[in-house]
């Protein structure tokens, strides 16, 4: 089986309620995410707790991106 | 990919082995909506948990004394498990649960046929159980998280 990032997306400033997702790959520093119909653009990732099996567990935060 | 091997990507049956998966699937029963549409509404009794199989929905907290407000807490999209506050604590459901993608299925499970499982296979019932307390710990944690 393949790795499961399970992620804790945190929206800084702004109204968005945030989300849990399963993502195939670990998010990184400056890529572009879209939450719905949203894109944001990803400032800060953390380990939230240790790997279980094949899953790991980050908190991503997130901004709106500079234009 | 058969039902199975979608559920082992599945934080909530991680660390069941290929017959316990079967079983599980075997009292899995699809559902499908669509935008706007709402799968669980707070207050209301619930004996089934859902399983996100694709699309997004939000988890709204409907209006209260202190929160005059509905207000979304969270979305959640493939993979996440709801309803499972009720299913475990027969209390009512805690929040309404809306598809905001265009399209969502969702794996639902029903109490009984879960709760039968878990008691007649004990290893299946433990690592669920676990993860359903691990699920829960995750969504306190982003939960205290938002506005840090």
């Amino acid at each position: 089986m393949t790795a499961v990032y399970k992620v804790s997306y945190v929206v800084r400033g702004g109204t968005h309620p945030g989300a849990i997702l399963n993502e195939e790959k670990r998010p990184q520093v400056g890529q572009r995410v879209k939450l719905g119909a949203q894109e944001f653009e990803v400032v800060e990732v953390v380990d939230l707790m240790p790997a279980r099996g094949d899953f790991s567990f980050l908190h991503v935060t997130l901004q709106s991106p500079k234009k | 990919m058969n039902l199975p091997e979608i559920l082992s990507q599945v934080e909530l049956f991680e660390g069941l082995n290929r017959d316990e998966l079967e079983n599980i699937a075997s009292i899995c029963k699809e559902q499908s909506f669509r935008s706007g549409d709402v799968v669980t509404r707070q207050g209301e009794t619930g004996d089934q948990l859902f399983v996100i199989w694709d699309g997004l929905v939000e988890v709204v907290h409907e209006e209260a004394p202190h929160d005059p407000a509905p207000r979304t807490v969270v979305n959640l999209g493939q993979g996440q498990v709801f309803g499972e506050m009720a299913l475990v604590d027969y209390g009512p459901r805690s929040a309404t649960i809306r598809v905001i993608s265009d399209r969502a299925t969702v794996q639902a499970i029903q109490r009984d046929a879960f709760m039968e499982l878990c008691e007649s296979q004990t290893h299946l019932g433990y690592v669920v159980m676990r993860n359903i307390a691990a699920d829960l710990s995750f969504k306190l944690r982003h939960q205290h998280l938002v506005g840090r």
